[in-house]
């Protein structure tokens, strides 16, 4: 028991100093931000704030322009890779593929991929393991993804709008999956614009705006210092980037 | 891990080429039984065989198409398209990627040219055995004088391995360099493939100028010096130095793939 409340407290990712830019365009400047296991995290802002930009740099799909990361003491790399489990914005098969291909593949290269627990996962979401991918509705793919991610004991699990473009029926299966599969030594990072429908199972949120962390707190600290909840603040933050943020 | 990717490589591998793989041996088979109407003076049968041969011929086409497209294709999608999203996530070293890729590359390669040699069997009745009184003569040929055949037989084939790597290295680290650009990624994909060509012609220029005319004078002093006698001493030099030479540039090209893949990699 000792040993397990150490290792949810342990500081899991640190961002330090971290800048992406696209040209001209900057994504990310200068965050600076840790994350500890045991947590689920908020990434929250409005599209074009940097969220996914950060996700893909903690992943390694894009290098920073400068700054660092550490994910458990390593920079990103195939030790690192090992302990994320990430859910990204698009489908990522290739044409040929069936699900029962994609779960070889996670059992083939992730020793914390529970192959049992994904075939009961694909039972109770009406995925059929040997349908190919190419047939599948876009909602069963991104169900097959969702079982993937889930269906490891990953330290850290990068969710990139797991809920966007969904309807709520669908989002409420969404979040109960996630909920009912992470890894409780391990730390959950769910990036929206939705606060509302996630805002409950939240234990932090991190505000990121126009490329900077301008907020990164536990709920309840944010929720008692500022008498409403994190929606109502969220909108509050945002709504006076609305002018600003035209492009958006 | 490098075999682990092998094996999902090879499945997509298996799936592009099911088809056409098979096709191409059956319809030289076909090919084989109607090939003797052309000329026949039945106007219908005359038209199935020359239909039948025309199928078969851009079958053939079709394989060494599809072959390079699969080659271009299973690194472009499916290291820096929307699969990179899962491949780059692998906890798996940038080399293991491209390495996989490239045996996979080779492989396709060879086993469609393989099939192209077997469906030309298959078409040429006696070709076979053409090729049984063929080889022996050859071998016998290639044995006489001092002469080692078996050593020059390994140098060719060496230098086709190698040459084909070097090619699928150059049209990786293309394909790597166009995908650094936020747009016009395919487009500029093919600007830097000219581009590496363009400087390597450059580069090589001196270099082959220099070792021509060294390859020469010592080709033209053994043939005048011993009649014909030491000139092979000459060419399996010349051929170390072209596999030397291919393996050194087609490194350089893997290099730089993999340096861009693991340090600038790009995917938006």
């Amino acid at each position: 028991m000792s040993e397990q409340l150490m290792k949810t407290d342990e500081l899991l990712v640190t961002c330090t100093a971290l800048t992406k830019r696209y040209g001209s365009k900057t994504a990310l400047s200068g965050v600076n931000l840790q994350l500890k296991r045991g947590r689920i995290v908020g990434l929250l802002g409005p599209n074009g704030s940097g969220k996914t930009t950060l996700i893909k740099l903690l992943c390694g799909l894009i290098q920073p322009t400068e700054g660092d990361i550490a994910i458990g003491g390593m920079p990103v790399g195939p030790g690192t890779k090992a302990l994320v489990s990430y859910l990204p914005d698009r489908m990522y098969f290739a044409d040929w593929m069936k699900a029962s291909d994609l779960l070889d593949l996670f059992s083939d290269f992730y020793n914390d991929f529970d192959r049992t627990k994904a075939a009961a996962m694909c039972q109770s979401l009406g995925v059929v393991p040997s349908q190919r991918l190419k047939t599948m509705s876009k909602g069963t793919k991104e169900k097959v993804q969702l079982i993937l991610v889930m269906a490891r004991k990953a330290s850290l699990y990068l969710l990139d709008e797991p809920i966007a473009g969904v309807d709520p029926a669908a989002r409420d299966y969404i979040l109960n999956t996630i909920l009912t599969n992470y890894n409780e030594e391990g730390c959950v990072m769910i990036s929206t614009h939705l606060i509302s429908d996630i805002e409950q199972v939240l234990d932090e949120a991190i505000f990121l705006k126009e490329g900077q962390v301008v907020l990164h707190d536990s709920v309840d600290a944010i929720r008692e210092r500022e008498g409403r909840s994190v929606d109502a603040l969220f909108r509050e933050v945002f709504r006076t980037t609305g002018m600003e943020g035209g492009a958006f | 891990m490098l075999g682990k990717l092998l094996k999902y490589d090879f499945r997509s591998m298996g799936k592009q080429f099911a088809f056409i793989w098979p096709a191409a041996l059956v319809l030289a088979l076909l090919n084989r039984f109607t090939l003797g109407n052309i000329g026949n003076s039945d106007i219908v049968r005359e038209l199935f065989s020359g239909v039948a041969m025309l199928v078969y011929v851009s079958i053939l086409i079709a394989l060494f198409v599809i072959a390079l497209i699969f080659v271009i294709q299973r690194f472009y999608k499916g290291l820096l398209g929307d699969e990179g999203y899962l491949m780059h996530t692998l906890p798996v070293c940038p080399w293991q990627l491209i390495v996989s890729k490239a045996i996979c590359a080779l492989a396709a390669s060879a086993v469609s040219v393989l099939v192209a040699v077997l469906s030309i069997i298959l078409l040429v009745p006696g070709a076979l055995s053409g090729m049984f009184d063929f080889w022996p003569r050859f071998f016998a040929a290639l044995g006489r004088e001092g002469f080692n055949g078996f050593l020059l037989l390994v140098e060719l084939l060496l230098a086709l391995l190698v040459s084909s790597l070097a090619g699928f290295f150059q049209l990786y680290l293309a394909m790597a360099i166009g995908h650094l650009f936020g747009k016009n990624r395919i487009a500029l994909s093919v600007v830097a493939y000219i581009a590496i060509q363009t400087v390597l012609n450059t580069v090589l220029t001196v270099p082959l100028a220099v070792v021509g005319e060294w390859a020469g004078e010592q080709i033209n002093r053994f043939l005048v010096e011993t009649l014909a006698g030491n000139a092979w001493a000459v060419i399996h030099g010349g051929l170390w130095l072209l596999i030397l030479g291919t393996a050194v540039i087609g490194a350089a090209f893997f290099f730089g793939t993999e340096y861009i893949l693991r340090r600038k990699l790009n995917l938006e």
